[in-house]
């Protein structure tokens, strides 16, 4: 029995194939997992599954009916949640529920999915006052009200902590039935190796289908499979490092957080954060959503002003003088924070000025960053049309383009494919070799491994400092997940 | 039954949505009070005092009771001057706004029952101001002609016309200009309420989720209509209140015509925002038209400002698809006539049609996939 039945599709969007003369059955009653590169098609392919999209060519069948001439009927049996959840940021968590169950007809209920998702709290706050975490389960339970045959998920788990994608896990295999189907995008890999099946995207076709556990027995050896089947990876020397003239500083502590603080009237979200980043260390910033990162992160380059405490950067103390510190400096903001409409040169260019790079020397270097990040094809591409890989390489291009000695990543790699992510931190580890220090938040466990020392936030507050290898001995974990499960779970014991 | 369940929950998700949002507030009730006490005191169409030079060359005692006469109207202040070049001067430095030199002749030719000559000069370069000035000093000089002494000896003296002008007898330019304002608030808020909406919900990503339920086009169509008919229908009582209430604008007419025929325009309005809202799918640019398409036409093209029948004839045609239009004529007699059945209906059966049209252009437009 097939819940989705593909065969032949075509899909262009102008003159580019998004989706090439693909086949692909789904089966019922499993959960599927779809990955795949950054504009391989998977938004694309879901779209057109549950009629959203009209198809070119080619036949197509989901639960027994055409999407493309049934789609009402079809939207009846589904529960689709798009990327970004579909929740009205305005209403509060209570109104959301009440407006699906009445677009879904079904019973206004909600007290056991409450209690499920430990939403209950929450019942009266807005929609889009939610962490990231309680945002996506608060989205699965509209999409799970009337109980759906086939459920698809389009990446969910996208900027959300380990603890939060764990509890989102088990909701879904809680919440469905044995006959539920499920189709859930992804780009965790280690979340695609524990579902049933695993489809492969590549270049708009499926260039995999199988049990993940045929590819390979755990999920890191899964990991590389894929990126073998995506055409692999070889790390090379990195262009961007190779080209980095590191300044002449003499100092011990690149980066120094001096007792931070944070308060927004008697709540802190940063209390007392103090830290001292060594030069060419990578140090990572770890905790669930809305444990305090980001506004450290935004405290420690002068965005926003600390209660109390400072931050010096290459020794220059940011509250008192903060153009100076923020000239070493390179940032890398969460969301894409360019200028969508300006093309990748205009950007670049945008940015070489502003970190004040004179005229002379700025030709010059835009070539240089052109050709070290090869965006010569693509030069003259407005910078919204890119896939997000290479917008996330354009965001790091500007952030380095100034040869800052000191680089702070917000979440450089939030939605990013496996081989992007990869190359990614050849680039910083090797940056780090040549000198430059650099903080870095995340929320994917493996890539914590990279980091030279970490600090683990919770609830605007350090709870463990040290080495990877450190914190996993701590914590009696194999994994830098498991670590961060028990760690996270300790502290909240010890607060009771 | 199931499918007014849909229509009832996205009503209810707009209001909720409306009470949340300050903008949808501040356009539908700040928006109004701004524009009203602007053209309440901002904008005065009225004929203003002007201040006019005066140089009187005939020694003639008679003659100086016209200078005198100048300094008594009530819609003159004079200065009186000996010097030509000092007047000249005060003209070019604008001090005063025009001038009048009477020659020395001026009560021979009369005594002769010789038609006499009087220089008016006016400032081009404001034409409404020069206009008052030149109407003023006829008028005064011919007022002053009919009590002077000269009265019988000008043959075929000058028939002064004396002009009634009728629902607005002081000319106070506040009675059809208020209610004027009330049609440009209500296009505009008809038109921003809605412009918003349906783009916010494509920025936003709700509408993806919408059209993986079973709503239909239709709950989509009448769940954004509805509610905003009604947010606009409070606006514009509070319109209304504003002017015949607080303002003491008279009206004439019933309220009952007046509110069913707003209704009407307000349909029309929210067609024309939900069009650009669905076909732009972007907040910022559905504004910024919505402004260019709505605001401008509105208030250049409906005869509120300018006379429709002094503009060029391609742009008369083009005033007949534009709603304020109808609805401007319509609130004007309203207010200061009474309700006249001719015009509420002929009006009407515009604004209806238009409404229709733009009804069906809307439902045709909501798309139920994301590309067509």
């Amino acid at each position: 029995m097939y819940t989705v039945e593909i065969k032949n599709l075509i899909k262009k969007f102008g003159t580019v194939t998004a989706i090439n003369n693909l086949s692909l059955n789904i089966e019922s009653g499993k959960i599927t997992g779809l990955i795949g590169a950054d504009g391989a098609g998977k938004t694309t392919l879901i779209r057109l599954i549950i009629g959203l999209l009209p198809k070119d060519s080619g036949s197509m069948c989901t639960l027994g009916l055409n999407p493309d001439t049934q789609k009402n009927e079809l939207n009846a049996k589904i529960g689709y949640m798009p990327q970004k959840f579909g929740l009205y940021e305005d209403l509060t968590v209570i109104e959301n529920l009440r407006l699906y169950a009445d677009l879904k007809n079904v019973p206004q209920e909600f007290d056991k999915l409450l209690e499920i998702t430990s939403l209950a709290p929450f019942k009266e706050r807005l929609a889009g006052a939610l962490s990231g975490g309680m945002k996506q389960k608060l989205g699965l339970c509209c999409t799970l009200l009337d109980s759906p045959e086939f459920l698809i998920l389009d990446e969910p788990s996208v900027g959300v902590d380990p603890i939060s994608r764990h509890d989102l896990m088990q909701m879904v295999k809680n919440l469905i039935t044995g006959k539920t189907t499920v189709l859930w995008s992804t780009a965790y890999l280690d979340e695609a190796h524990s579902f049933d099946t695993t489809v492969v995207m590549d270049k708009g076709k499926i260039i995999y289908e199988g049990k993940p556990h045929d590819l390979a027995p755990d999920s890191a050896e899964f990991e590389n499979k894929v990126i073998d089947l995506m055409g692999g990876y070889k790390k090379e020397e990195s262009m961007i490092a190779k080209n980095y003239t590191p300044g002449n500083f003499d100092i011990e502590y690149a980066v120094e957080a001096c007792s931070l603080e944070k308060k927004y009237g008697s709540f802190y979200a940063v209390k007392n954060n103090s830290f001292k980043i060594k030069k060419g260390e990578i140090f990572g910033l770890l905790g669930p959503n809305g444990a305090g990162k980001s506004t450290s992160f935004k405290m420690m380059c002068g965005l926003a002003r600390p209660t109390s405490g400072t931050a010096k950067i290459m020794g220059t103390d940011i509250t008192k003088n903060p153009e100076k510190a923020r000239s070493n400096l390179g940032y890398m903001a969460q969301k894409f924070s360019l200028y969508g409409n300006l093309t990748v040169r205009q950007n670049l260019e945008f940015f070489a000025s502003v970190y004040g790079i004179g005229l002379f020397d700025r030709k010059k270097r835009m070539e240089e960053i052109i050709d070290v990040f090869n965006f010569k094809d693509i030069q003259n591409q407005k910078s919204e049309e890119l896939p997000l890989g290479f917008k996330q390489r354009l965001s790091m291009a500007c952030a380095l383009i100034h040869n800052p000695p000191v680089l702070f990543l917000d979440e450089p790699t939030s939605g990013v494919d496996v081989i992007v992510r990869r190359d990614f931190w050849n680039h910083i580890t090797s940056l780090a070799k040549k000198g430059v220090t650099i903080l870095v938040t995340t929320h994917f466990m493996d890539e914590a491994e990279y980091c030279d020392r970490i600090s683990l936030f919770y609830h605007g507050e350090t709870i463990a400092l040290g080495t990877p290898f450190e914190l996993k001995k701590n914590a009696g974990a194999k994994t830098m997940e498991e670590a961060f499960v028990t760690l996270i779970k300790e502290s909240e014991n010890e607060k009771q | 039954m199931k499918n007014n369940r849909i229509v009832f929950a996205l009503i209810k998700k707009e209001f909720l949505q409306i009470l949340r949002d300050p903008s949808s507030i501040i356009i539908a009730f700040l928006l109004p009070l701004i524009s009203i006490v602007i053209y309440m005191y901002g904008i005065n169409l009225d004929s203003v005092k002007v201040v006019m030079g005066i140089k009187n060359d005939d020694a003639n005692p008679e003659v100086q009771t016209l200078v005198k006469s100048f300094g008594h109207s009530k819609y003159v202040n004079s200065i009186v001057y000996d010097n030509m070049t000092e007047m000249t001067d005060a003209i070019v430095r604008s001090k005063i706004k025009g001038a009048v030199v009477i020659p020395n002749d001026f009560s021979t030719k009369l005594s002769r029952g010789q038609s006499a000559d009087m220089l008016v000069i006016t400032d081009g370069s404001e034409v409404n101001t020069a206009n008052y000035v030149q109407s003023y000093a006829t008028q005064i000089a011919n007022n002053w002609l009919q009590t002077s002494r000269y009265k019988y000896l000008v043959k075929g003296a000058a028939v002064t016309p004396e002009i009634r002008t009728w629902y607005n007898q002081g000319s106070n330019s506040h009675y059809f200009i208020l209610p004027g304002s009330i049609a440009i608030s209500m296009t505009l808020i008809g038109m921003l309420l809605t412009a918003l909406v349906i783009a916010r919900e494509w920025e936003r990503g709700t509408m993806e989720a919408l059209l993986s339920t079973q709503v239909k086009k239709i709950d989509i169509v009448l769940g954004k209509y509805i509610p905003y008919f009604v947010l606009g229908m409070v606006s514009m009582a509070f319109n209304v209140f504003l002017c015949v209430g607080i303002f003491r604008i008279p009206f004439r007419g019933s309220f009952l015509v007046l509110f069913a025929v707003s209704g009407l325009f307000l349909f029309t309005c929210l067609g024309i925002g939900l069009i650009i809202s669905s076909k732009l799918k972007n907040q910022f640019l559905a504004s910024q038209v919505t402004l260019g398409v709505g605001l401008l036409p509105s208030m250049l093209l409906s005869g509120l400002m300018f006379p429709i029948n002094s503009m060029p004839v391609i742009f008369q045609w083009l005033t007949y698809i534009l709603p304020p239009k109808y609805f401007i004529t319509f609130i004007e007699s309203e207010f200061m006539a009474g309700t006249i059945f001719e015009i509420v209906i002929i009006n009407s059966i515009f604004l209806t049609v238009l409404g229709l049209l733009l009804f069906a252009v809307v439902y045709n437009s909501t798309d139920m996939r994301l590309e067509k």
